[in-house]
């Protein structure tokens, strides 16, 4: 009886010291993830703080995050340099463009390789993760000068639209598309070939077992691609620098020469204006908060399209 | 009749269904492939061809005269830029590499440990894949008021950090080197965004039964991270290396790449020094990738002394 009272406590004692060390691990866990958080989104509280505070704030050294009084000037003043309105809808329709084009053809592509047998593919793969680890700039030059020459050759205007890009896009060289093919396929094997198989027993040609069952079954999958392909053809400013040469304005190019920007509409309007560091926060807020946006309403499907496609191409 | 049907390959099917698969495989690849030799792997030769070459731009289009070594020569040993430009990324690419790849393993393991507020660190986390780019990165990380302190004596943030004076001591590059990268961390952290998701998603792939089976010969946590999860997690930090070197590499605000941007507007025989130089960084991107594979390569174990 004794003994048996003994062991009792001694393994009640045992699972309370593990409960609390759970919980202290857990603790910590919590804190340092909650601290590297704040790391991470430190610039964006300072972008929003900066962006509603007046100028008269920004001298004050006392106020550091929450600004005295609410002022919207310095979103005015960004927006009209960056020409908000024509600016935002060129990016949007540029940006989702290219991403319906990428989509297609990174569908194609992954479909292909989940599901045929084809001659060299082993070097296909090869050579997607190649066109993948290329630098930009080494393929930069040829390209420009072959659309020159082509813009010479055919007498058609190429450079500064956005036919450079949108072939770019659609013939799968994209911005990294090699990224979105491989989710593409590594989703598509994840769809029984069972269903396939039937599909075919049944007559169904290649192209609609295509659409019909494996486009179909992956519109999470889709949906990833596409809004991974939007953003980061609205980040992307080197080829759209070189090709398009600020001919379509968009808002990320925008940005990037704002110094220049700001300076030309304050002698314009009469050099009222001073550029400081609240501007440039209004504008950078500016043309991130469409996609801040975007991540708000779809981030659930967007966490968990990445997580269960595995981005990872083994 | 039936015999001929009836031909088979080694993988036991009949030769028409391989053509079939052969002829649609290539039917749904024929975009990207037209696009690659076109656009990726053409290029690709011809900036190598014209490393060598002295480009000109004339009325009917380009002037494209052999030049030999000479631009190799220039951007060596004539150009003052492009060798500290190089070395600069070469700094600035290795130990920003090695940084995020801890951080972000770190992270992706403390994310997959929690239970409540999954979601909401999740998104916090990945953020950084939506909206870093070049530009918004500059506009953030501009540096220009706490420099023009700096240059004036009034900023140095780590003059009373303890840990930091007790490292200069020993030896001061060592605690410089740590100063840069308190400097940039958020830098770096925003690019840890992609690895991380690789990484959460590489341990959610490791099977639940190797833990328990670890768990019931009594190794504790920390044994089971250094002999489970991270032998487990190797092949996908391999390719977060890759993509995070990538990513660096395409960062357009290094100064190899204002370098190269210059060289291209320069339409009087600029195009050659910006393939040299391009192909020359290219060389570089690829020997670094290389390397990082070489790390992480798989290594066969030599000995099984299990029994």
């Amino acid at each position: 009886m004794r003994g048996k009272t003994k062991t009792k406590g001694k393994i009640k004692q045992k699972h309370n010291f593990r409960w609390w060390r759970n919980t202290i691990a857990k603790g910590v866990i919590y804190f340092v993830l909650i601290c590297v958080g704040f790391v991470y989104l430190e610039p964006i509280f300072e972008m929003i703080a900066k962006t509603f505070m007046s100028s008269a704030d920004i001298i004050d050294p006392s106020v550091t995050w929450i600004p005295k009084k609410l002022s919207l000037n310095n979103l005015e003043v960004a927006g009209t340099v960056l020409k908000v309105g024509p600016t935002l809808r060129n990016t949007i329709l540029w940006s989702g463009g290219m991403a319906v084009a990428q989509t297609v053809v990174s569908a194609m592509t992954g479909y292909a390789l989940s599901r045929y047998e084809f001659k060299f593919k082993a070097l296909w793969f090869v050579m997607i993760v190649l066109a993948f680890i290329i630098p930009t700039p080494v393929t930069m030059i040829p390209r420009l000068m072959m659309f020159v020459s082509a813009q010479e050759a055919t007498a058609i205007q190429l450079i500064g639209t956005a036919i450079p890009q949108v072939s770019m896009a659609l013939l799968g060289q994209g911005v990294y598309s090699t990224v979105l093919i491989l989710i593409f396929y590594t989703s598509f094997n994840m769809i029984p070939r069972v269903l396939d198989e039937a599909a075919q027993i049944d007559g169904a040609s290649s192209l609609k077992i295509f659409w019909f069952i494996v486009v179909k079954m992956s519109a999470t999958t889709i949906l990833v691609v596409f809004l991974f392909s939007f953003v980061w053809n609205w980040n992307e400013t080197y080829i759209t620098g070189t090709l398009l040469r600020g001919n379509i304005e968009l808002l990320p190019s925008k940005l990037n020469m704002f110094n220049s920007e700001f300076s030309s509409v304050a002698t314009a309007q009469g050099g009222a204006f001073k550029l400081n560091k609240a501007y440039k926060m209004a504008a950078t807020l500016i043309s991130i908060s469409p996609l801040l946006l975007l991540y708000v309403f779809v981030q659930k499907q967007f966490i968990q399209g990445i997580e269960n496609t595995g981005i990872t191409g083994e | 009749m039936a015999k001929k049907n009836e031909k088979r390959t080694k993988s036991g099917r009949t030769k028409g269904y391989e053509k079939r698969q052969n002829r649609l495989g290539y039917a749904f690849m024929a975009p990207w492939i037209a696009g690659f030799v076109l656009f990726t792997l053409i290029p690709f030769g011809a900036t190598i061809a014209l490393s060598f070459c002295n480009v000109n731009t004339n009325v009917t289009g380009y002037d494209i005269t052999f030049a030999g070594w000479s631009n190799y020569y220039t951007a060596f040993f004539r150009n003052t830029e492009f060798v500290p430009a190089l070395g600069s990324f070469l700094g600035m690419v290795i130990p920003y590499t090695f940084v995020i790849l801890v951080v972000s393993f770190v992270m992706a393991y403390l994310l997959n440990k929690i239970e409540v507020g999954k979601g909401l660190m999740r998104t916090i986390y990945f953020l950084p894949v939506i909206i870093m780019s070049g530009p918004v990165m500059s506009q953030i990380l501009d540096k220009t008021e706490e420099t023009v302190q700096a240059a004036q004596g009034l900023y140095n943030g780590y003059e009373g950090v303890f840990i930091l004076n007790m490292i200069r001591s020993y030896s001061p590059r060592i605690a410089l080197f740590m100063e840069g990268i308190f400097d940039q961390l958020t830098m770096i952290l925003w690019f840890t965004g992609i690895p991380i998701v690789l990484f959460v998603s590489g341990l959610q792939r490791i099977n639940i039964s190797l833990y328990e089976a670890a768990k019931i010969d009594m190794a504790n946590e920390w044994q089971i991270l250094w002999k489970i999860t991270i032998p487990m997690i190797k092949p996908t930090a391999l390719v977060a290396v890759i993509f995070t070197i990538a990513q660096l590499g395409t960062y357009d605000t290094s100064a190899i790449y204002s370098l190269i941007k210059t060289a291209t507007n320069n339409t009087n025989g600029g195009f050659g020094f910006a393939a040299t130089y391009s192909w020359i960084y290219c060389v570089v991107v690829l020997l670094v990738i290389g390397a990082a594979c070489l790390i992480f390569k798989e290594r066969q174990p030599k000995r099984r002394d299990i029994w």
